[in-house]
């Protein structure tokens, strides 16, 4: 009874969380050739992963203790952390939460959407590997059980970008991501190994403890890197092609857990090396190396999805400007930035997975997710433009959906900062924040009309709603995104908080390791107050009210009355007026639709055109001059 | 109180849909002519309408060719109730100098109900207006007559 | 008791005044004031005062056609939408010393509420599936970047500049800064703010869809765009919309710019700021329709984002350094 309830205490589930998923995994590869085995085990795994990690909350989120497990009861010997470690603090568990969130929804979805393809027990089996890999990623307290993790999680992700191998451009952009994934995974593994040297461990909390206290040029290189290595795998500028790939080529479930939860275990490892390994966030150079890349991985990528007329890799390139938005809110080093850009972080895997979901729907129905040849489907599909506009609106940040409660966050972040600083640079970031909001805005207002507005063409006839597994994953991140929009203080209160709380107490983190942290340095923090008022609460009972009287003055006027009679609207009375034409399908192109903004930034466009070639080896090229001018960086200015 | 002031404004408020039906242009000029300072129809309210959708009067110049029948009717189609139909000029009355041709399917009123006919060639601005004002006026007979 | 007479003040804030009523009339005498005018200035006679409200109650009374290839509940619904956001905006839009709803949203937020209409009017036309529409929405998304920029730049230095003032650093809501002018007097008194001024009046004219800024909506070249399969109700909506979306950001600048004018009696209040907005008007659409032909596309995306950008940012950076 004893044993029992030793093994069932909480101190286990994190390792719990991480296996129920490799176990998954395992077992699918081997009973996976009955389809409902299959089924049942995936589902399984992932709630499970879910109700572990879930359960968790209580004691990491709102008590704030920190987790320590080392495996085997290898307590470190010595003075030196020898045995594999997991620590979850609230940082690490904010990031299992979005982990084993995203991976169970888009789980749920995958069962119906990928029921026409092939080898769906490989499908399986790669799925809970990735999602293994993410979640023993974030739980991790060992830097080399990181980099191997990150290894596990990049190959399946490579193998399942390659799924749809018989697809165009599907084993190239596998290939693509292959090649420079491994060079980051190669600049872990390097930046980890140069470490171990200096300090002789590789726990993160005693490299915590010993690294700040000793940076020279080998932990200075050692740092660039560590950055370099998890900016690839958080797909930021100038790693962003492979993502657009990566997403046009792997199915729609898979674009979830990349995009919700694979950059964001870049963005984890980003905090963990920059906040704790080298706790020197409140160093200026730092936040400009962060909050720098962060702008321009917003900017450059929003700009990139004005131009793309594939509604995937479209998402793709959004999703790394949203990833540029929690960057720079995370490098701005206040308690208020870390707070937004956590916030960013849940919002960016809930609606990001909503999009992408979306986009399977599609793609599921008609084939083919070219915006030029779609249109209309919100005739036929009106559930699904439903859940996409939730989506759309949400990633827009239009009140009173999520996106715009945290970059509201992160507008007031920044300036806060830029005031505080006197630093007129932040003020910048506000303004580029802000304008990348109201660009993506307009690329959605693209999608929405060349997918499920606008006309429908005939191919497209027979077209019909998805399945309702399909619409059930899609609601359920429909209604967080709802949610955590609706009530910004108890996502702050309960889950962000906490979470950058823990950003900013490294001592803490040290100390639950057994660790001497009394000498950390931590930066200042300073304290979560919130200069603006928004109580989306309220406005939206406004709203509704005023919605409501507008209703019912128009259903009074008969607004509503109009021919419902099929037969009669064939007549010429209801077709579109084409200038007295016929009415023909002219559906307006997608890729060009903002043509008097790009016009006036044709350099810009042209330039950008030339330089994202398609060429593997460029972009490998790319990856090596950010590795050195990081690495010059962090040499001169660190 | 509402319908009194529903057909009150209907004739208050006329905004006009120009075709050209093969026209040769001078009257299509001479409708402009009478938005200008010197004739303001806009006085009356009327103002010229980017669509179809948004107009209560059609105004059609030209003697309606072979081409542009089915188009005009089309157009006219899609013109929502209440509306009255112009045809400006003789040609669209009558056919003009083009009547006999291979080419012309005219007069209009073979095809639709045409409320009010403006002659000449070109007709005189004052005569448009008083004829655009008589069509204001069937305009609100007409909503009249449907509730 | 009181939560029902709260429920009540509530209702009239909404319902009549600064909301439906308010906006109904005051938005529709604007938009008439600005037709009137214009024509005086073309030296033409111009149709009466009331005709916007005589080309309303006109549409309301014709036939609504929904053509067969529109998203019909969209198409209907975008309209309302639209219209209730608008009036929503124009609750927290102080009224000199009266505020409808306060602490609910402030200036960033009100950036962002004002987007629900354009975003609504755009869905709406996209519903239409008029190929019209298409290009209308092109041109009305690139309308509203080219906005986007000056308008946040505007904002942040006013949040600047009152927070300087108050001692926060900055100040985003709407009533502290109404606050601040009633005690320090208007803020376009302030050299640092009259380029933020003069750049927000010449932004008024292309958020509401004005001339020269009106290439979403040209009639003479792509129907109406948006509006194109427009016709009755909904179309009467669309136009109040566009009628309070002038009062809207008239009397947004007047919050922002001419605060603290106010006599402290609410309806000698609104009385004032209809006049304010009337010539606001005046000043930025019916003169500079009356003297400007249309611009392209990119001529205004080109404009906004140079002339009235650079406007905005010297008033940002006097803002910055404290004067």
């Amino acid at each position: 009874m004893n044993y029992l309830g030793n093994i069932l205490s909480y101190q286990h589930f994190p390792i719990y969380a991480i296996m129920v998923l490799f176990l998954g995994s395992f077992l699918i590869a081997v009973f996976g050739e009955n389809r409902i085995a299959r089924n049942i085990l995936a589902l399984l795994s992932v709630t499970a992963a879910l109700g572990f990690v879930a359960a968790l909350i209580k004691p990491v989120l709102m008590d704030g203790e920190i987790i320590s497990y080392w495996m085997g009861a290898r307590e470190p010997a010595g003075g030196y952390a020898i045995g594999i470690a997991l620590e979850v603090d609230a940082l690490s568990l904010f990031f299992a939460l979005l982990v084993s969130l995203a991976v169970f929804v888009s789980g749920v979805y995958s069962i119906q959407y990928m029921n026409r393809d092939h080898n769906e027990k490989e499908y399986y089996t790669l799925y809970l590997l990735l999602c293994g890999g993410v979640m023993g990623m974030v739980l991790s307290g060992d830097l080399f059980n990181m980099f191997i993790m990150v290894e596990i999680l990049t190959f399946a992700a490579v193998a399942l970008t390659a799924f749809r191998n018989t697809a165009r451009g599907a084993v190239e952009a596998a290939f693509k991501y292959l090649v420079v994934g491994c060079m980051g995974s190669t600049c872990i593994l390097a930046g980890t190994a140069m470490l171990y040297a200096q300090t002789h461990t590789l726990n993160l909390a005693q490299l915590a403890q010993l690294v700040p206290g000793d940076v020279n040029t080998a932990t200075k290189v050692a740092f660039a890197l560590l950055f370099v290595g998890f900016g690839t795998k958080a797909f930021i500028v100038p790693f962003h092609p492979l993502a657009a790939d990566a997403h046009g080529a792997a199915p729609a479930s898979i674009s979830v857990i990349i995009s919700g939860v694979l950059t964001k275990s870049g963005i984890y490892g980003i905090i963990r090396i920059t906040y704790f390994l080298f706790q020197s966030m409140g160093l200026g150079t730092m936040q400009f190396l962060l909050v720098f890349i962060g702008s321009l991985s917003m900017f450059v990528c929003v700009t990139m999805a004005l131009a793309q007329h594939d509604f995937k890799r479209l998402l793709a390139f959004h999703s790394i400007s949203q990833i540029g938005y929690v960057l720079t809110a995370v490098g701005l080093c206040t308690a208020l930035g870390v707070s937004a850009g956590l916030y960013h972080a849940i919002n960016h895997t809930l609606f990001k997975g909503l999009l992408f979901l979306a986009a399977g729907a599609v793609l599921h129905e008609t084939g083919t997710t070219d915006l030029n040849k779609l249109g209309g489907l919100a005739k036929k599909m009106p559930h699904t433009t439903v859940l996409f506009l939730i989506g759309a609106f949400s990633i827009s940040g239009l009140p009173p959906f999520n996106g715009f409660a945290s970059k509201w966050l992160i507008y007031q972040a920044s300036y806060q900062k830029a005031v505080e600083s006197g630093n007129i640079g932040f003020l910048l970031v506000t303004v580029i924040a802000l304008v990348t909001s109201v660009l993506t805005l307009a690329s959605f207002v693209k999608v929405s009309h060349s997918v499920f507005f606008g006309q429908l063409p005939p191919e497209l006839e027979n077209v019909r709603e998805v399945s309702w597994g399909m619409r059930l994953a899609m609601g359920i991140f429909a209604l967080l995104c709802l949610v955590t929009g609706l009530f910004p203080g108890l996502v702050t209160g309960y889950l962000t908080e906490p979470a950058a709380t823990a950003v900013f107490n490294v001592s803490q983190y040290i100390e639950a390791m057994g660790f001497d942290g009394s000498a950390a340095v931590q930066p200042e923090a300073g304290s979560f107050q919130y200069v603006g008022a928004w109580d989306p609460v309220s406005w939206l009972l406004v709203l509704c009210i005023a919605l409501l009287a507008v209703t019912i003055a128009a259903a009074a006027g008969k607004y509503g009355n109009f021919s419902r009679n099929r037969a009669a609207r064939r007549e010429d009375k209801y077709q579109l007026f084409y200038g007295g034409e016929a009415q023909e399908l002219s559906q307006l192109g997608g890729d060009d639709l903002f043509w008097g903004f790009k016009h006036n930034w044709r350099g810009y466009f042209n330039y950008m055109h030339r330089m994202h070639s398609g060429i593997v080896n460029d972009y490998a090229l790319w990856a090596v001059i950010d590795l050195a001018l990081v690495m010059l960086f962090s040499l001169i200015v660190l | 109180m509402f319908k009194r002031l529903i057909e009150e404004s209907t004739e208050k408020s006329p905004w006009l849909f120009h075709i050209n039906a093969g026209s040769c242009n001078g009257c299509d000029i001479e409708l402009v002519s009478i938005l200008t300072p010197r004739y303001d129809a806009e006085r009356l309210g009327f103002k010229l309408a980017g669509s179809p959708r948004h107009a209560d009067i059609v105004v059609v110049t030209g003697p309606v060719t072979k081409q542009s029948l089915p188009r005009v009717l089309r157009t006219i189609a899609q013109v929502p109730e209440p509306r009255c139909i112009v045809t400006m000029g003789s040609c669209p009355q009558s056919g003009n100098v083009f009547r006999g041709s291979y080419s012309i399917a005219g007069p209009l009123s073979k095809y639709v109900p045409v409320d009010v006919d403006v002659a000449g060639c070109a007709p005189k601005p004052e005569a448009i207006i008083d004829g655009l004002a008589l069509a204001a006026k069937m305009l609100r007979e007409k909503r009249g007559q449907k509730k | 008791m009181t939560v029902v007479i709260d429920a009540l003040m509530y209702l009239g804030y909404v319902l009549i005044f600064p909301g439906f009523l308010f906006c109904f009339l005051a938005g529709m005498l604007l938009c008439g004031i600005d037709r009137k005018l214009v024509a005086k200035m073309q030296k033409r006679v111009g149709p009466p005062v009331l005709q916007p409200f005589y080309d309303f109650f006109k549409l309301c009374g014709k036939e609504t056609i929904v053509p067969d290839a529109a998203e019909g509940i969209c198409f209907m619904f975008a309209p309302l939408l639209g219209l209730a956001a608008l009036v929503v905006i124009q609750l927290f839009i102080p009224v000199f010393g009266f505020t409808a709803i306060s602490g609910m949203a402030d200036i960033v937020v009100i950036l962002y509420l004002l987007l629900i209409p354009a975003v609504s009017i755009i869905l709406g036309g996209a519903a239409s599936g008029s190929p019209y529409a298409g290009v209308g929405l092109s041109r009305e998304m690139v309308t509203i970047i080219s906005c986007e920029l000056p308008l946040v730049l505007v904002l942040l230095a006013v949040a600047k500049t009152v927070g300087d003032a108050m001692g926060t650093g900055l100040c985003f809501s709407l009533r502290g800064i109404a606050e601040y002018q009633a005690a320090n007097g208007s803020l376009i008194c302030r050299i640092s703010m009259l380029p933020a001024a003069a750049a927000m009046l010449l932004i008024i004219p292309g958020e509401t869809g004005n001339h020269p800024f009106d290439a979403a909506e040209a009639e003479t070249e792509i129907c109406e765009g948006l509006l194109a399969e427009y016709s009755g109700a909904p179309l009467a909506v669309f136009k109040l919309s566009h009628a309070v979306k002038m009062l809207t950001l008239t009397s947004l600048f007047a919050a922002l710019f001419l605060g603290g004018l106010g006599t402290g009696m609410v309806v000698l209040d609104a009385l004032l700021l209809f006049v304010i907005c009337a010539v606001l008007t005046a000043l930025t659409i019916s003169f500079v329709h009356a003297v400007t032909a249309r611009l392209k596309i990119e001529q205004i995306f080109k404009y906004y984002w140079t002339v009235v950008t650079l406007l905005a940012a010297v008033s940002l950076v006097l803002a910055w350094y404290g004067l």
